[in-house]
């Protein structure tokens, strides 16, 4: 009995974590095709095309990732959750300074958000998001002018986050991603300090067997770095083809409806 | 020679072991740690931050609704309260406390919702600018807790997970004794998703 139950504790838990997995698993996303994912066929041509060339204008100018996207459904989620999870999943803006903003709108539910990722938080904050829903995106949907809305509500973010270029550029690395332990690099560094006292050991006595032994393992140690490296390293995308940078965001912004 | 050539042995067990410990997940369990304790952080910022947003908020309601007194009274009260109640990282693994900070937490959350509320029967107050840039402020905080609130149930798992598994489940048992399982956020709904704040 007392065997069994750490046992059954971790086969609860695996249950518990495979049914948290098939709950997120649930939300599926469009694929991140360009800038503008209209996966609900509301966006006409014309606004389209406007919209991709000045997301990309916004991007080459100031590395922040702008994207809009619309959806059919939220899937039974709140759009908040959605937005951020979407957000999360497509990894807009920059690794290292988290500067995407999605532009998420939900036509048949009659819902709209911005997300904000964490490096603009403090540019485009809730209350401007908000502001801009209110007043730029809102008027517009009620009178049924989705293009319009979408388009005025992109104006309106490109101009608060290129309002003031030395205030944002000032501010731009606010909360940078940091992934690698500190614990793997002290060992490996304690590690590297051990073959070099090996080798000089073996240099100074003249074994022939020491010294292959601690060749060898130093090229042991020299391919783990390697490795280490080249996970940690992510590759920034090719030219023409658009991918998220690797962003993050807390749940900054504002949601609205109408 | 002899010895020397022992010595050179013993090290080298010693590094192909820790390399060894390395690539069995030793290092899982303290990064799980960790990383679940960088989301407990960032869970009480949030909250710090919506608690930060209320005395201007109060301020700025009475001035246009002095006569609700008991709402106002009870909002500062729970702000007190909450944010009188800290768990530290090293706490964690302690469900009544994380408990006792929810159920501060989750107080002034109704206590503000009833505030909202009431705010829907002063026109001036709800066309104040002030009041509105603050409402969107508290929305976008309560945002923020949630996402943070996710965040950490989801690193608690990971780490938790990695306490009661192979192969983390031998260092566990072993170098690691340590190391409890944290407690995660009570399941019952409410708890999980902070009320909405709604206007």
């Amino acid at each position: 009995m007392l065997k069994s139950s750490p046992l059954r504790l971790a086969a609860a838990t695996l249950l518990v974590l495979a049914l948290s997995m098939a709950a997120l698993a649930g939300l599926t996303f469009p694929p991140l095709t360009g800038r503008v994912v209209d996966a609900a066929h509301v966006i006409n041509a014309t606004t389209m095309t406007r919209l991709d060339s000045q997301l990309q204008a916004l991007e080459s100018k100031s590395s922040i990732q702008l994207v809009v996207a619309t959806v059919p459904s939220l899937q039974g989620q709140d759009i908040d959750t959605f937005a951020n999870e979407m957000f999360r999943a497509w990894k807009l803006g920059q690794k290292t300074t988290n500067n995407g903003v999605l532009l998420l709108v939900v036509p048949k539910e009659h819902q709209v958000r911005i997300e904000v990722g964490y490096g603009l938080e403090g540019t485009l904050t809730d209350v401007l998001s908000n502001i801009i829903i209110t007043h730029a995106i809102v008027p517009r949907f009620k009178q049924g002018d989705l293009s319009g809305g979408i388009s005025s509500g992109v104006d309106d973010i490109i101009a608060v986050l290129s309002g003031d270029k030395t205030n944002w550029v000032a501010r731009q690395p606010v909360r940078p991603d940091n992934r690698s332990s500190p614990v793997n690099l002290l060992v490996f560094g304690f590690l590297l300090l051990l073959f070099m006292f090996m080798n000089w050991r073996a240099q100074v006595s003249g074994g022939r067997r020491a010294s292959m032994g601690a060749s060898f393992a130093g090229g042991m140690i020299g391919g783990m770095l390697g490795g280490m490296e080249r996970g940690g390293f992510s590759s920034g995308g090719d030219f023409g083809s658009f991918s998220g940078g690797g962003g993050s965001s807390g749940g900054g912004g504002a949601s609205g409806s109408w | 020679m002899k010895t020397l050539l022992l010595r050179l042995r013993m090290v080298l067990v010693l590094v192909l072991g820790s390399l060894v410990l390395a690539g069995c997940g030793y290092n899982a369990i303290p990064t799980a740690q960790e990383n679940a304790k960088a989301q407990w952080a960032q869970v009480q910022n949030q909250y710090q931050r919506r608690a930060d947003l209320i005395p201007n908020l109060v301020a700025t309601v009475q001035g246009y609704a002095k006569q609700e007194k008991d709402v106002l009274t009870a909002v500062v009260e729970a702000r007190a309260k909450a944010t009188s109640v800290h768990i530290d990282a090293s706490q964690l693994t302690d469900p009544a406390k994380l408990k006792a900070f929810t159920d501060a937490q989750n107080q002034l959350s109704g206590a503000l919702g009833h505030l909202m509320a009431i705010s829907e029967n002063y026109p001036d107050l709800k066309s104040n600018q002030n009041f509105l840039a603050l409402q969107s402020q508290l929305e976008g905080t309560e945002n923020r807790i949630s996402v943070a609130r996710r965040d950490y149930i989801r690193a608690v798992r990971d780490y938790n997970l990695s306490l009661r598994t192979f192969p983390g489940v031998i260092w566990a048992s072993t170098f690691f004794r340590s190391y409890q399982p944290m407690a995660e956020f009570s399941a019952d709904a409410g708890a999980a998703t902070p009320p909405k704040v709604k206007f």
